[in-house]
């Protein structure tokens, strides 16, 4: 695809609330921080008493939980008087095989599952939209149920649907005349049943923001891509995929936090077991502040996902826009 | 009988336990509060018990409350309604955030509640208002079981065991004897459970077992079954990790075999679902399994919520030729209080609803036996056949080890044995890997 047919659409590419560099750059200048905060508040108070109430919420129940957890990864937590451990918890975090195989285990879902949901949610949303008004948005709202249905209710159909005697997998594979298998009852099928099953459960917001965005690119590069002769199937791959880029940045980056914090479906299908065959990195960090009662050990343990996250952040970031 | 045990396996640790506290109580005189004096709210939380005509799972304590705030001018009792299964979880969270309920229903050997928290003052004692006079109306080894260095934390109000349940149904159908008193040697219910595993309609498929259970950490159903040949998790000082000891071995591979070699079992046995495995036992819809391992909380259920044609039998001896069980206690826990009159009212509260006549109600209605002596002598169960048979079990009964870190080590073995029963590990491998983690722990 020449590189004139992609140039000076880039407003229309973005996902929701981004902005090309050039309008970037300016908004830069324009919304520098006031040096006069206070005159700066004055003078725009109005905007800030809009921000306050979610402002205290974010504080409260986010800015100091996370300092918060920060400064215990440091002790040993007590309910009345802990003590100054310094990085003693931090390298039982690095000595200890239950966070090296619950690393592992959340590693592999994250790798299979947040290629496999971004790819999915575009396909879907690609079909999604060549359809008509009414059926787009009967396939919308369908495919963004499960994102408004707890994960609890889900996890407890699929447990359904995974158990050994009555459950629809091995109703279906009796058909075949093959299982039944003990789908979360061994070590080598319980993972891979939790990814399947993250799998196959509709990306819904990724769904939503990638018809968004397609709603947003410029027909002028499709009109243009038909007088050269490029097919649909063209169309989507050299002019669709590449001015998705952003949003898919964007979901990648959801997705790829989301995995990381995979906890629901763990606790209500597996509890991490058999053994240790399913054990995830925040249902480890749940186990040790709740049941151990180790605040601080939970504390470092979240400081570690937490730099985990961030580093896989930045390479998918720089990853997906390095070319920009 | 119950007196018998529950002096039995603990008099002498009791014994120094009350020595301990007389010699603290002199040195440590903690102040008692006025109850009269205070005014204000209790806060107590509660699970659903056994319901009422409106299906009201809490109308024994709503009851319980009314009657005390009509006799005690200016308390007021908030309750909260926890469900069991949250419970643990919610308490572990108030705890952290020292935002807890003045008193609540802890076994205090269990997952929410622990020696570490008594050691750092979050549970209050209650010797300053159990004299050993009061104390003497408990028995002895529920009472240890809220004792900790020699100081009460806790009112004992119940106590648990877990018995083999058979589907008396099911036995018809095969056509298979119950076993005479619910007495079994380990061969002698092999046996049985052969001959209750068949294939019912004739299509190639069993479609009922003879037997299965479930394993998890925090769950003991199964583990009456790994003492049968005279094994332990710990020694005697709980320095050292003892289920990788032949006879336990032996014992644990037993069991999965069931499954793994027998097949008398199904591919379920020794997974985590505890209500599937339930289900399988009591639903008359699913009745797949004829004898399963349960609480006697799961009596009540078979009489009331799920009407079954059932018995109750003790766990099938080992080597050891006792049968064994695992027992458990249920009672009332206070939360750190800063006002000492407070402290008093609170007390007088979590007596009101331990009474004698209280733990009598408890008994007849929600499965357990009572902890004081004297509502054992009220006969809770002269109706009630199953759970007389149950109570009679009482003096096979063996504690879990009272470590601070049980449920750490808990964990380490119940997940090695997910692995035995799933056909992973041999029960000599997983306890060498369960050894080198608890081993860890202990250090």
């Amino acid at each position: 695809m020449p590189a004139s047919l992609l140039g000076g659409v880039q407003m229309t590419q973005m996902p929701i609330g981004a902005v090309p560099k050039k309008e970037e750059e300016k908004l830069k200048v324009m919304k520098r921080p006031n040096k006069n905060i206070i005159k700066d508040m004055k003078k725009n108070y109005s905007a800030y008493l809009f921000l306050l109430p979610k402002l205290i919420l974010f504080t409260l129940f986010i800015a100091i939980p996370v300092v918060w957890a920060f400064f215990i990864s440091f002790q040993k937590y007590k309910i009345f008087g802990s003590e100054f451990v310094g990085l003693d918890n931090y390298i039982e975090v690095f000595q200890s095989d239950a966070f090296r195989i619950a690393l592992k285990n959340t590693l592999l879902f994250t790798i299979v599952t947040v290629p496999f949901g971004v790819i999915s949610a575009l396909v879907l949303a690609s079909l999604i939209f060549e359809l008509g008004k009414i059926s787009q948005t009967l396939f919308r709202s369908a495919f963004y149920l499960p994102t408004v249905t707890s994960m609890v209710i889900i996890a407890m159909v699929w447990r359904w649907m995974y158990n050994y005697d009555f459950g629809l997998f091995n109703y279906v594979l009796g058909w075949f005349g093959a299982g039944p298998i003990n789908w979360l009852g061994q070590s080598s099928t319980a993972l891979w049943a939790l990814i399947i099953m993250q799998c196959l459960i509709p990306f819904g917001v990724g769904i939503i923001l990638y018809l968004a965005s397609m709603g947003a690119i410029s027909q002028s590069l499709y009109e243009a891509a038909r007088m050269d002769g490029a097919g649909k199937f063209k169309q989507w791959l050299y002019i669709t995929i590449p001015q998705l880029k952003p949003t898919t940045l964007y979901l990648v980056l959801l997705s790829t936090i989301g995995s990381f914090q995979v906890f629901t479906q763990i606790i209500m299908m597996t509890g991490g077991g058999p053994g240790n065959a399913t054990e995830t990195l925040v249902h480890l960090i749940y186990k040790t502040g709740f049941r151990d009662f180790e605040f601080g050990l939970a504390g470092a343990q979240s400081v570690v996902l937490f730099v985990i996250i961030l580093i896989f952040s930045v390479i998918q970031f720089r990853v997906l826009r390095h070319d920009e | 009988m119950m007196k018998k045990f529950w002096k039995k396996s603990t008099m002498s640790i009791l014994s120094l336990g009350l020595a301990a506290s007389v010699l603290a109580a002199c040195g440590d005189k903690e102040e008692t509060g006025n109850a009269e004096e205070f005014k204000g709210k209790i806060t107590i939380w509660d699970g659903p018990r056994w319901a009422d005509e409106d299906e009201n799972k809490f109308h024994w304590m709503e009851e319980k409350i009314k009657e005390y705030e009509a006799k005690h001018d200016g308390i007021k009792i908030d309750l909260v309604q926890v469900p069991w299964a949250e419970m643990g979880d919610k308490l572990g969270v108030s705890i952290t955030g020292k935002a807890w309920p003045d008193i609540a229903p802890v076994d205090i050997s269990g997952s929410s509640v622990n020696i570490d928290h008594i050691e750092q003052g979050v549970i209050e004692s209650l010797d300053p208002f159990f004299d050993k006079e009061a104390k003497k109306d408990f028995y002895d080894n529920a009472l240890e079981a809220y004792t900790h260095d020699g100081k009460l934390y806790g009112i004992p109000s119940s106590i648990t065991l877990h018995t083999m349940l058979l589907n008396l149904d099911l036995f018809k159908e095969a056509g298979v004897e119950p076993p005479k008193d619910g007495k079994w040697t380990y061969d002698e219910f092999l046996d049985t459970a052969e001959k209750l595993t068949f294939d019912r309609d004739d299509d190639g498929k069993t479609d009922v077992y003879g037997f299965s259970t479930y394993i998890m950490p925090g769950y003991y159903e199964a583990w009456p079954f790994f003492y049968k040949n005279g094994g332990s998790p710990l020694n005697e000082d709980m320095t050292e990790f003892t289920f990788d000891s032949p006879e336990t071995v032996q014992a644990i591979q037993d069991l999965a075999d069931l499954k793994l070699k027998h097949k008398v079992a199904p591919e379920t046995h020794g997974g985590n679902d505890v209500g599937g495995t339930f289900q399988s036992w009591a639903n008359e819809e699913q009745r797949t399994v004829a004898m399963q391992p349960w609480a006697t909380w799961a009596i009540g259920a078979a009489q009331s919520t799920y009407p079954t044609n059932f018995m109750v039998a003790e766990y099938p001896s080992g080597d050891s030729d006792k049968p064994v069980t695992i027992g458990g206690v249920g009672g009332w826990i206070m939360m750190h209080q800063k006002d000492v009159n407070k402290k008093a009212a609170v007390a007088d509260f979590m007596k009101y609803i331990s009474s004698a006549e209280e733990q009598y109600t408890m008994s007849q209605n929600y499965g357990v036996f009572p902890a004081r002596i004297s509502a054992a002598d009220m006969e809770p169960f002269k109706e009630n056949p199953e759970m007389a048979r149950a109570m009679e079990m009482s003096d096979q009964v063996v504690m879990l080890p009272r470590h601070t870190e049980w449920r750490k080590i808990d964990e380490a073995i119940q997940n090695e044995l997910q692995l035995v029963f799933n056909g992973e590990k041999t029960a000599e491998q997983a306890m060498a890997d369960a050894k080198k983690a608890v081993d860890k722990i202990l250090e």
